[in-house]
């Protein structure tokens, strides 16, 4: 314990070099409530409620290799510093845990959450390179189940589950202002094309659409655009009025696994109630990971029990089908990020080029790219965690701005909102010159609008 | 934590450029937030920064963006109370830069 104490205190300071101690009231004030008893006590519970075998497997068949080293954004950026290896960042956290069976210290947990939190993005790049195939974000994710436990979670991503915990979606959205702003979208597009409809709990739609708590609290013009490309391709689709329209799912990286579930319950639950065919949600890579792989396995389901597509996959098969057709596509120089949870995760590496060629003139790939490329760095609840962190954030993904620079892209298309904020970040950082855009949002600019919905 | 310097006097700023204090801001502040980014503010702005700081003080939250764009259509009327029309004056968006002027706190969320 004491070397591992020891080794902490020295990855601390090096970590102090780049962007100084950082003070988050979360973590910080969360362990002065910690006992070396009640984090025992915790951390035992929690170990043999989580079963335990998948963790102990991943740990066990790790050979400290190194290979995941080199995957890793995080490592990269800051100079290849060996405490950002993944496997590095298993064995600051939850090898000590399972090696002294949850006899660590608070300020063990403090270095633990910093690391689990906001050091992995549980993007899964290393798992791609390791031999075995650990998938090391399951490790990380359960670091901060454990934290979560405890009580020590970055303050703003605390927040944010809170808001889920409260209301159902993240951003404390209140049931009336949802209903105002899908109707007030309706009114608003109708500059855009002619007689749109959003129709709302429309009972037996072939699709519920769903989108996150950021849309309608202060990006509604992407509600918009859904809108006008659903009206345009002649979708029989709707929007709940009720809880369940929000698909995203912080509580997911907090740890607090019990709102998790509460949260996608609802959301398969509106599907149901409103009998719709399918759920398609907007374009986010975390609500949908909380579907496929984490939320569903909490809810004791291998997968979600209403289909659900992704919008890269719904776009995609609108373009094939020519539901929706390109009058003139879009001519600045673009490239295309991938994010981990819809490409990496799901495989929806193609469908996204294809959209991308079928709408853009000028599309150059980052390298590496597809299930390969680097993170956003802000994914995995990490943008979350809030202004503290930042700067870190940012530093911690010099390779990414190096991998965007060299495309010589204008636009980067993110089909994420996680990647969208924090590419954005990285391109003001590094002072790219660079924009990102959402597919839908070229899309409805490229789109043909047939004569009978144009407008005047 | 950022210090930023303002009338000779020194302010706690996070990472991302927001006022830690929101208590602490003054109107004075903010032609001064906005040209770090580029902004040059008019009434129109003001307009908004305004009714943020007030609902803020009431609700302890901010505005949903349809609020933003209700008042903007009753302060200059009903072809600028549009969400293209807001984007144009703040371009990083209601969440990432009218909140800054105003001196509110980053929301917390995807954003």
């Amino acid at each position: 314990m004491a070397v591992a104490e020891k080794k902490m205190a020295v990855a601390e300071k090096k970590t102090e070099k780049a962007w100084g101690k950082i003070v988050d009231a979360g973590l910080d004030e969360g362990i002065k409530k910690l006992t070396p008893e009640k984090i025992e006590k915790v951390i035992n519970k929690a170990l043999a409620a989580m079963g335990g075998a998948r963790l102990k497997t991943y740990v066990d068949t790790c050979i400290h290799c190194g290979l995941c080293s080199e995957a890793c954004h995080h490592y990269l950026s800051n100079d290849r510093d060996p405490s950002f290896a993944p496997v590095a960042k298993v064995k600051q956290t939850m090898w000590p845990i399972l090696k002294n069976k949850g006899r660590v210290t608070p300020e063990f947990i403090r270095r633990a959450a910093e690391i689990a939190y906001t050091e992995c993005n549980l993007c899964k790049r290393c798992s791609m390179y390791c031999p075995f195939g650990i998938d090391m974000a399951y490790i990380l994710l359960s670091v901060r189940r454990i934290c979560h436990l405890l009580g020590v979670t970055p303050l703003y991503l605390q927040d944010t589950a809170h808001s889920h915990a409260v209301t159902m979606n993240q951003m404390w959205v209140k049931q009336d202002d949802w209903i105002d702003t899908v109707q007030w979208q309706e009114e608003e597009i109708r500059a855009e094309i002619k007689n749109p409809r959003i129709p709302i709990d429309k009972e037996g739609a072939d699709i519920m659409y769903s989108v996150i708590g950021p849309e309608p609290k202060f990006q509604a013009q992407l509600m918009g655009q859904a809108a006008i490309i659903m009206n345009v391709a002649g979708i029989n689709w709707t929007y709940p009025s009720f809880d369940g329209w929000d698909n995203s799912d912080m509580a997911m990286y907090s740890g607090d696994h019990e709102i998790m579930g509460r949260v996608k319950r609802a959301h398969f639950e509106a599907a149901f109630r409103l009998k719709a065919k399918k759920i398609v949600m907007g374009e986010c890579g975390h609500a949908f990971r909380s579907i496929y792989d984490v939320g569903n396995r909490w809810l004791g389901l291998k997968m979600p029990p209403v289909p659900v597509i992704h919008a890269i996959q719904f776009y995609y098969e609108l373009l094939r089908e020519g539901r929706i057709k390109i009058a003139k596509k879009f001519k600045e120089p673009v490239t295309l990020h991938d994010p981990c949870n819809v490409i990496r995760g799901r495989g929806l590496g193609e469908m996204a080029r294809y959209v991308t060629n079928a709408i853009c003139e000028d599309f150059t790939e980052m390298q590496p790219n597809r299930e390969y490329n680097f993170c956003c760095c802000a994914g995995g609840g990490v943008i979350n965690c809030g202004p503290p962190w930042a700067k870190k954030r940012a530093i911690s993904n010099r390779v990414k701005a190096e991998q965007m620079k060299e495309t010589g892209a204008h636009i980067v298309i993110t089909p994420c909102h996680n990647c969208h904020s924090g590419i954005e970040d990285i391109i003001k950082y590094y002072k790219l010159g660079m924009h990102t855009k959402f597919f839908s949002e070229i899309l409805v600019e490229v789109m043909e609008i047939p004569e009978e919905f144009k407008v005047g | 934590m950022p210090k930023w310097p303002y009338k000779g006097k020194e302010y706690d700023m996070d990472e991302d450029g927001f006022l830690q204090d929101w208590e602490a801001w003054e109107e004075g502040m903010a032609p001064e937030l906005a040209k770090m980014e580029g902004v040059e503010l008019d009434d129109r702005h003001w307009e908004l920064i305004r009714y943020l700081r007030d609902y803020y003080i009431k609700y302890q939250i901010a505005p949903p963006i349809k609020m933003l764009v209700k008042e903007m259509a009753k302060a200059f009327g009903p072809e600028k109370g549009n969400t293209k029309y807001l984007y144009q004056l703040f371009p990083g968006g209601p969440a990432k830069q009218a909140c800054k002027f105003a001196g509110l706190p980053k929301p917390t969320g995807c954003v």
